[in-house]
Parts: structure tokens; sequence; C-alpha cells
């Protein structure tokens, strides 16, 4: 809590005291009647009640009249809270990368389900989402019609539990399976260029990341190799948040395909998961999301808001209680 | 109209003029017509018969009585009087209409003045430039911010200063005596012959467009209390009984007393006062009659 114009105080100070003092100095001059054996009536058991009460009741306008005064003038001087927000920076986008091949069938269903549900929560951020076997089909661009995504990602997830292969059909008929490179490739391609080049100031910018599903086990010749398909997301700012439900690495070679992936993922800026069964997905969703929350947190904003019901309720009764005593005397 | 004494002089002196005292003398002056507030027993009756019409018969005054003013010139004195006047003014009107009267009999007058801090005196004299100057002592002396009224100092000036005898007349505001000034109106009162003369303060609970202040504290009265229905009822009761406590005490000390509370009433209550203090010496006389 804090005065805006806090100058205000001393300024009422000065003013009552001036005021204090030129009706001090008035009522100097004026006439009172001089009398005489005045015992006559101050003896008087009445009059001394009379008396108390008179100056319980002047008492009793002066201190509301003070208060008065000073509630308004703090009311005058505008106490307002400061606080700082960081806003939660809600403007990012997130591209759903999977791989069909039949090995991640499980492990897709797990993160379109926990998408299906996040997708009902979400406000301002854009899922898109891309599947990709030996071709790239894109299932939906980035959007931020939930419903619709909700009601894609609900047939997704059951043509992943049903193995409905119809539903897959566009991702196949390329050269060879599982091209892990041009699916990323494909992937990166739902963000367009222009956000960062037309972008102005980093904070209109969204955030952009790609939860990649795949076991990087490529069987045939890739235009793109996950490298070279990682080195697009760069210029874009993408980061890659992989996720290896088949992490099988023999050793710490890093020609290694899981040793790859968290080494394009971490160097794109996101992380590496390697989950054992598709129910520890959606506690890495859940992380992966967090950690995209706290990073994109907004700059701190000063918020000042005016708080005068305090003081102004304080002068209300102040006035009431002060009106009520200038009545009683005036009587 | 004269100021009349009570009882014959004292002093060994005084015994051929005893009656010199009421203002007579044995020296049969003149006769002249009877007018209104004439004694009727200076009536000469022979006379009136002769002539047909009321004679009074007149002495010549061969002694001359002194009068001692008494005035109270404290800051009391200054304050406000009944009719809202300056109590100062009131008292001024009784000393001089006092005064002159004493003058027209050939009397001397003399004053005691003052206030808790000390009292002044001036010898008795005649004449009416002396009586005018007692009158400028009193109204000059007699400001707000002198000095606190205490009536018992001149009384006990008077005691100390005084002891011919002499016609005591006491201007004041409404004091209550307390016990000690009691006894020293007895003492006075058996050495001279005292009148008292009550200056009538004001009304202090009343409806007012100021706030009253005592003088002799300074203290404050608001006027917002002593308006208060319920003060005002107090104080007019508290007032009654103050007032039939102070006639009861100037009763039991045999001292005329008289008072007004503006200037208009001063001449019909003061000689209401000199009636009454006459009246009272025939009621003593007749006492002593009896008595003997």
């Amino acid at each position: 809590m804090e005065l805006t114009f806090w100058w205000v105080l001393p300024l009422a100070a000065a003013a009552a005291v001036l005021v204090h003092w030129l009706a001090g100095r008035r009522t100097g001059g004026t006439h009172a009647r001089p009398v005489a054996h005045s015992e006559r009536l101050t003896t008087l058991p009445e009059y001394r009640r009379a008396l108390r009460r008179h100056r319980r009741w002047l008492a009793t306008a002066v201190v509301s009249g003070f208060l008065l005064l000073a509630a308004t003038a703090l009311a005058a001087a505008r106490p307002a809270e400061r606080s700082t927000t960081q806003p939660e920076l809600r403007n990012r986008d997130i591209v759903l990368c999977l791989d069909v091949s039949g090995s991640m069938a499980s492990t897709d269903a797990a993160i379109t389900g926990v998408f299906e549900k996040l997708a009902r929560e979400f406000d301002g951020e854009r899922i898109g989402m891309v599947m990709f076997d030996s071709r790239a089909v894109q299932l939906f661009p980035l959007t931020d019609d939930y419903d619709y995504i909700a009601g894609e990602l609900g047939a997704a997830r059951r043509a992943f539990d049903d193995g409905g292969d119809g539903f897959f059909s566009g991702t196949w008929g390329g050269r060879g399976s599982s091209l892990i490179g041009d699916g990323l490739a494909g992937c990166l391609r739902s963000f367009t260029e222009s956000d960062s080049s037309l972008g102005g100031n980093g904070a209109a910018e969204r955030s952009r990341s790609v939860i990649l599903a795949t076991d990087n086990y490529v069987s045939g010749a890739p235009i793109f190799t996950l490298e070279q398909a990682a080195q697009l997301a760069k210029p874009k700012n993408v980061k890659i948040h992989a996720l290896n439900p088949g992490d099988l690495d023999y050793g710490e070679d890093r020609d290694q395909p899981g040793a790859r992936l968290r080494a394009v993922a971490e160097g794109s800026g996101g992380s590496y998961f390697a989950p054992d069964s598709p129910e520890a997905v959606p506690a890495i969703v859940q992380q992966v999301q967090e950690s995209e929350a706290t990073a994109y947190r907004g700059a701190a904003q000063l918020i000042v808001s005016d708080r005068p019901e305090a003081p102004l309720l304080a002068a209300l009764l102040a006035g009431a209680v002060f009106l009520a005593a200038g009545w009683r005397l005036e009587r | 109209m004269f100021i009349f004494a009570h009882r014959k002089t004292l002093g060994l002196l005084d015994g051929e003029y005893g009656s010199v005292f009421k203002g007579r003398s044995l020296d049969f002056d003149e006769l002249r017509a009877y007018t209104p507030g004439d004694e009727v027993r200076d009536i000469d009756w022979k006379a009136t018969a002769r002539h047909g019409a009321p004679l009074v018969k007149r002495y010549v005054a061969v002694r001359r009585q002194t009068v001692l003013l008494v005035a109270d010139t404290g800051r009391n004195m200054a304050a406000l009087a009944a009719s809202g006047e300056c109590k100062r003014d009131i008292a001024v009107q009784v000393l001089g209409v006092l005064g002159y009267l004493a003058h027209r009999h050939g009397d001397v007058v003399g004053l005691v003045h003052g206030d808790a801090a000390g009292s002044r005196s001036v010898p008795a004299r005649s004449g009416e430039d002396h009586l005018e100057r007692l009158l400028q002592d009193v109204h000059r002396g007699t400001v707000l911010d002198g000095g606190p009224s205490s009536i018992e100092h001149q009384f006990d000036y008077v005691l100390r200063n005084f002891t011919r005898r002499m016609l005591l007349v006491v201007v004041a505001d409404e004091v209550l005596p307390d016990a000690a000034m009691e006894l020293q109106l007895r003492r006075l009162q058996a050495r001279h012959e005292v009148l008292w003369f009550t200056v009538h303060d004001t009304e202090l609970a009343n409806r007012a467009d100021a706030d009253a202040v005592e003088v002799a504290d300074g203290s404050g009265i608001p006027e917002a209390v002593s308006a208060d229905p319920a003060v005002r009822a107090a104080y007019r009761q508290a007032m009654l009984e103050r007032e039939h406590r102070r006639q009861e005490l100037f009763r039991r000390l045999g001292i005329a007393e008289g008072g007004a509370g503006s200037s208009a009433q001063v001449l019909p209550e003061l000689f209401a006062l000199l009636a009454r203090h006459r009246s009272r010496r025939r009621a003593a006389s007749r006492g002593q009659r009896h008595a003997g």
C-alpha cells in the first residue's frame, strides 16, 4: 500500500494547522459575557452533568472531524496497491509429431489421449498434429479450435487403439518406412516462417515446440537425416521434445538411435524422455507443459490499483458521526 | 428624603445632638407645606389646623452626619448585571443618588473601595465636586482586568480605620456572606449603621448570544450547557434558595437590604430601601420603649 500523491498529506496537515491558527486568532477577539459569581450555576450537579455531556459531544465532534479530514486527505492522496505479476504467456504453439510405425502405437495413443484432455483446458495455445511413417501427413494444422482439436485427437486415439489402418494410409507409399528426418522436417513445416522474421518484439513471439514421439529406427533412405531436420528447427526457434518408448541403444555410442535423438532434442533446447511404458507418458507431457510454462512467463508487470475504499468508508463514518455531534451541539 | 440614623450618638460631645442624627434639631427653622414623602409625624398639626393645609416643621441640622460609601471595585463589578448593563454603571448610579441625597442633607460623604489587592479610601467631605470625584474613582477603578473582588477586605479596612460612628452604605453584588463576613458585618453593625444595596448579577442559565466567562478565574460557561432546560430549572431553584438565605442573613443582622438589576430600577429600589431602613428604626425604637 502506498500513496500516489503523498504530498497531499503534508499539504493537508499544513492547511489544518493554518486553519486552526486562524480560528484560534479569531476566537481570541470574540466577546464573551463577563459574569461574576458563576458558582451560582457551576456548582449545580445538573450543570456539571450537562457540562460533561457537552464536553463528550465536543470531543466526539473534534475527533470525528479530525478523522474526517485525515481520511479524506488520505483518500485524496490516492492510496494504491502496487503489485507485480508475471502473466503466464499462453501463446505457445505445440505440434505433435507422431511416428505411426507399428512399434509406436501405444505411445501415440497415450500422447493423443493426454492432449485430448489438455485441449479442453487450453486457452491461447495452438496445437497441430502431424503423423509420419514414410510420409508426413498433417492431421490438422496449428489451431486453437479446441473442440475440433479434441475431436481430431479423439479420432486419432481410437485409430491408434484399434490399429485402424485406413486412418494412416496417407503415411505410406514413400521410399522405405519410418523416415524420421523427413517426418520431423514435415512437422517443422507446420510453423510459419514469417513469425520470427516479421515478428517485432520478443513478447509477441509465440513459443514453439514439437513433441516428437519416435524410436528413431530408420528403415529406408530419407531426404533429411534427423540432424538435417533439426537444423530446420533452429531458425524457427523450435524446441524439440523427444519421446522414445523403445530406447534400445547398445552402449554409449553416439551413433545409436536413442543417443542421436537425445542429441537432437537437447541441441534444440528441448528434452529427451525414454518412458518404459505408455502409462508414464501423461507425466512426461505434464512435465514438458510445465517446463514450457516456466520458460515462457511474461516479463514482470507492475500493476498499480487505487484502493480508496478504506479511507472513504472511514470518512463516511466519521462524517456521519461529525454531523450527529454537530447537530447535538447546535441544538 | 433623608438617610436616617437609628441610634443616638455615643460620643460625649454628641449628647445634645441626639436628634440631629435623625436629620433634625431642636432649633426650629421654619414651617413649610407638606409634600408627599415627608414624615407624617413631622406635620405640625396645630399650624395645619390654623392654616387649613398640612404644614411640616423643619429644623436646622446642627451636626452633620458622616456617610461612608463602601464599594466593591474589584473585577466582579465590571461584569454584567441582570439587565445586561455593566454592574459598575449601576453601582455608580446608586452611589451617586446616595451621595446626592447626603449632600443635599448637608452630610459629608466618604468612600472606601478596592479589591482583594487592597482598599483605598477617600476622606469624608462635602460638596458636589467631592462627590463627583468619588464616583470617578469608582468608575475608573472598576475594570475587567482589575483585582479580584473581595468586599471582606473593605470591611476589614473600615473596621480597622473608622471608629467614629457613621452611616455605612455597602454597594456590592450578590455576595453570599459566609460566617467570617457575617461576623464582620455584625461588628460593623454594632459600631455603625449599615445599609446594603445589591447590584443583581446577570441571569446565568438562559438563552444568550454568547458564552459566559467568569471574571474571577476566566473559566467559561458554554451557552449550550447553560441553556439546557434541566440546568435552567435547577438554577432557578438554587437561586431562590440562595436569595432566601441572603435575605435571612440580612434580617438576622438587622441590615436593611435592597437591590436593583438595572439602572432604571435604581431610584425606586433605593427609596424603598431607605423607607425600609426608616421603618426598621421605628420598630427598633418601639422595641427600646418596650424594653424601657
